[in-house]
């Protein structure tokens, strides 16, 4: 469920990105808004399309999204 | 709030209503009804299977209606299936072994248990999973 080791930037990017809103990133990548809660939360790890899906609407590779903390 | 947490506070508020008002109206029937096999008992079942089979078929169709569910969604619905039946198997455990540990091998139990223990199982199965979804969707959603 939780993902201690995953961190991500996903709430800097939508700032960085028009203020866009929850919804607007949810609507985008195909989840309900409470997900991209879940993510940004660091409550739950999304799956690799997820995650793919999520840098590609920002334009930037994955791990700049992501990063996993050894 | 999302579809899944909208449906999982619908079944949590129906099927607690339904089996609650299906264990009044048994109790009802079971104490006027003394005889063994009669018309009353054959009336009795064929609306109980008139209640099941529509219900096993609307679950049915709910699986199609949670293709809609996101990733997390599924996760999480699936999570609470396997509570629910953990929850069913240890309820069943519960209600068969009491009465043995209880009253001794030696005993007899009224059959009129036995569709209690079949409605108490479904409601508990159900319920269990009910919660697991409102809890486990208002644990990943905090802080947010």
């Amino acid at each position: 469920m939780g993902s201690e080791h995953l961190s991500n930037n996903v709430r800097r990017l939508r700032f960085e990105h028009d203020q866009m809103t929850q919804q607007q990133l949810a609507d985008k990548v195909g989840v309900t808004r409470q997900t991209i809660i879940a993510i940004e939360a660091g409550n739950y790890a999304p799956s690799l399309p997820l995650a793919f899906r999520i840098a590609r609407t920002f334009g930037v590779p994955i791990e700049q999204v992501f990063q996993y903390d050894e | 709030m999302s579809k899944l947490q909208k449906s999982a506070w619908f079944n949590l508020g129906l099927l607690t209503i339904g089996s609650l008002f299906a264990l009044m109206c048994f109790y009802w029937a079971a104490g006027r009804i003394e005889k063994g096999f009669n018309y009353i008992n054959v009336i009795l079942f064929l609306l109980m299977l008139c209640f099941i089979i529509p219900a096993v078929y609307i679950i049915g169709q709910k699986k199609s209606y949670e293709a809609g569910f996101d990733e997390r969604e599924k996760m999480i619905n699936q999570r609470a299936t396997s509570f629910s039946l953990w929850g069913l198997v240890i309820v069943l455990y519960l209600s068969c072994f009491t009465p043995f540990v209880a009253l001794g091998g030696g005993n007899i139990l009224k059959v009129v248990y036995l569709p209690v223990i079949f409605i108490c199982t479904i409601l508990t199965a159900q319920l269990i999973k009910s919660i697991a979804i409102i809890v486990q969707c208002a644990l990943e959603e905090k802080d947010g």
